[in-house]
């Protein structure tokens, strides 16, 4: 579907335990890591940001890094399906349950771009940003942005894509997921950016790539796909990899070799 | 980086929604006569503010899509109904897969979220009713927008505050850029609702009365509801063009504007330089104008910087208050009333006007020829937004 193809320089991961994408691949947790750092955040703006905003923060940063893209000028996309629902509902909490004023500064990190906001704020980086939600193809249509800016500006783009899980009052047991954030530097082909591999975007892929090993929790969130795609580059792995888990309108993400420098 | 040359939107038809009315003549006709469609709001909130209501007619969703009827829902519903004709006609020129869907709400489903959440503190359970997919997340909306419209193409909710619904007109350039779309459904929608009411209340960004842009005595906001949204083409019979939508980042505070405007000003620029075009070439300017001393004075800095006196700003946020993630939609087709109809209204309530900026409120309604208009929104995490209209 999209015929446009581009060049994946780096990529990032936060999952609960795992500090990046070297040690999930690893296998072994790190309990110093059950929670993201929000690193890349300055102080200020750490102690701003959720935990949904930190492992957006912390997977999109490792994925710049490996690509050796400024992030003071790098357009960044962020998808998430929910958003900063978590603080969305304490406020409602605040509101009908507590009865009390509601916190000027949860209201003004309630918004779906709050992520998005903090980190061009972190990184001084007064171009681009954005956040949309596509449910469980927040992956593909975050990926399909990314490569609409790629195809216009011809420079790098940060791709994140994350959730944290729903107020447990919203979601029946069985629905309910766990945070993670997975992360892709777009860059074009034809630049002399770093590329582990080439990508497009299809709605008519024949998927032959394992998805990742995620536990259940993991398995449900919106954003699992975009972790398949994270785990088959860093692994090397070329073929089709589904984006929303069988539970979207079926993208694909098709995964070659990169160019050869 | 300098900004990307892309070719210009051709926008066949837009609908547009808000406190004003539901039809382009009783929306023009308000605006005509310098009427606000501002009052005190059907719920208490605790204090005294002014809102901007839809008051239209918002019928159910009906078969499969009763499920999905919130009141965003319905509106979108509503807009979708204006488009069908020219709508019916995109989906016999390109394939429907290659018609997107690109929206933008800064709410979403919160209003009917909040019944629910109320309904679970005062009874331990949420409605029977409720679900949290149908009536809480941004793809429910999509999904009735796509259901409704027919359009089978790539499906997302921009969601970026306060300017969530213009940015959809530059994904739309980007994804025809591409060669990905050939046709989409841009804009957006945002309903009332007690947690923004109480939150900007919070930061003490209420007006009491209703808004008074660029008024020496302005005190806040007012808050708003509505949407619009636009069908937009590669090619075809042009209403209106989008030529330029500038997007910056102002990197500096996550509820205050940059105290220069730095992005603001940024993404006028960036629009004209898609444009190809510059600040003497632009004709009228519907600023962001929400009423606040900070975003007023701010957007005035930038304004004045590219523009000094030459040019007539209008802030419609008097008429249909801050329709939030619908203001970037509902204020791009009052830019583009202003090319079709060739007069802009009176900007409301400015008077006594804050003369400290240096730029050129208009208090009355204006006629003239205006080929080439800005729209700007800005929002909360420092996004700002500039769609540059022209005429065809």
């Amino acid at each position: 579907m999209t015929g446009f193809e581009v060049g994946i320089g780096g990529v990032g991961l936060w999952m609960p335990g795992y500090s990046g994408v070297e040690s999930w691949l690893a296998g072994v947790p790190d309990p110093e890591h059950a929670q993201p750092s929000g690193r890349a955040f300055d102080r200020m703006n750490r102690r701003r940001a959720s935990q949904l905003g930190r492992a957006l923060s912390d997977a999109l940063a490792e994925s710049g890094v490996q690509a050796g893209v400024d992030a003071s000028t790098t357009p960044t996309v962020v998808g998430s399906a929910i958003g900063e629902g978590c603080t969305m509902v304490g406020l409602l909490e605040q509101i009908f349950s507590a009865e009390d004023p509601v916190s000027p500064a949860a209201f003004s990190v309630s918004v779906h771009n709050a992520a998005a906001g903090l980190i061009s704020i972190s990184n001084k980086n007064e171009g681009f940003a954005s956040a949309l939600s596509a449910d469980s193809d927040t992956p593909a249509a975050s990926l399909i942005e990314g490569i609409g800016l790629v195809a216009t500006t011809g420079a790098p783009v940060g791709v994140v894509c994350g959730d944290e899980p729903v107020p447990i009052h919203l979601l029946s047991e069985g629905q309910r997921w766990s945070l993670q954030a997975a992360a892709v530097t777009l860059v074009p082909l034809e630049s002399n950016t770093k590329c582990l591999a080439r990508l497009r975007v299809v709605l008519d892929g024949a998927p032959d790539l394992v998805p990742a090993e995620l536990d259940l929790p993991g398995s449900r969130n919106p954003q699992a796909g975009m972790v398949d795609l994270v785990a088959a580059v860093a692994r090397g792995q070329t073929g089709c990899v589904r984006l929303d888990r069988g539970t979207g309108r079926g993208y694909c993400a098709v995964v070659t070799s990169a160019p050869i420098s | 980086m300098p900004a990307p040359r892309v070719r210009p939107l051709c926008v066949t038809d837009y609908a547009n929604l808000n406190a004003l009315g539901g039809s382009r003549s009783e929306i023009l006709a308000a605006l005509a006569a310098g009427r606000s469609g501002l009052g005190s709001p059907t719920e208490s909130f605790g204090f005294t503010t002014a809102v901007g209501e839809v008051r239209t007619e918002l019928p159910d969703l009906e078969g499969e899509l009763s499920a999905w009827s919130t009141r965003i829902a319905r509106m979108a519903g509503v807009l979708v109904a204006e488009l069908e004709e020219p709508l019916r006609r995109a989906r016999k020129r390109w394939r429907p897969e290659r018609i997107a869907v690109l929206m933008g709400s800064s709410t979403g489903g919160a209003s009917a979220t909040e019944v629910a959440y109320r309904h679970y503190v005062e009874q331990g359970a949420l409605p029977a009713d409720y679900s949290f997919q149908r009536h809480h997340t941004f793809n429910a909306l999509l999904n009735v927008v796509g259901e409704l419209s027919g359009a089978k193409g790539p499906a997302w909710m921009i969601s970026t505050a306060c300017t969530s619904s213009a940015k959809p007109l530059a994904t739309a350039q980007r994804l025809m850029a591409a060669d990905i779309i050939d046709a989409a459904i841009v804009g957006g929608v945002d309903t009332l609702c007690a947690l923004t009411l109480l939150g900007f209340q919070s930061l003490q960004a209420l007006d009491r009365q209703p808004c008074r842009p660029f008024s020496s005595e302005r005190s806040g906001i007012s808050i708003g509801e509505g949407g619009a949204l636009a069908l937009v083409e590669r090619s075809g019979e042009p209403r209106v063009l989008v030529e330029g939508v500038g997007e910056t980042s102002d990197a500096y505070h996550i509820s205050a504007p940059h105290p220069e405007g730095r992005g603001a000003l940024g993404a006028m620029q960036v629009a004209m330089s898609q444009a190809g075009c510059s600040s003497k070439d632009i004709d009228h300017i519907n600023a962001h104008g929400t009423g606040t001393h900070l975003n007023d004075a701010t957007e005035g800095i930038a304004i004045a910087k590219l523009f000094a006196d030459q040019v007539p700003v209008v802030s419609t946020k008097g008429y249909t208050g801050h329709t939030l993630g619908a203001a970037g939609a509902i204020e791009f087709a009052f830019a583009s009333y202003a090319i079709e109809e060739g007069w802009i209204p009176p900007s409301l309530n400015c008077e006594p006007l804050d003369e400290s900026a240096g730029i050129f409120i208009s208090k009355t309604l204006l006629k003239g020829d205006f080929k080439r208009v800005l729209s700007n929104s800005f929002a909360f995490g420092g996004n700002n937004v500039s769609v540059l209209v022209r005429a065809p």
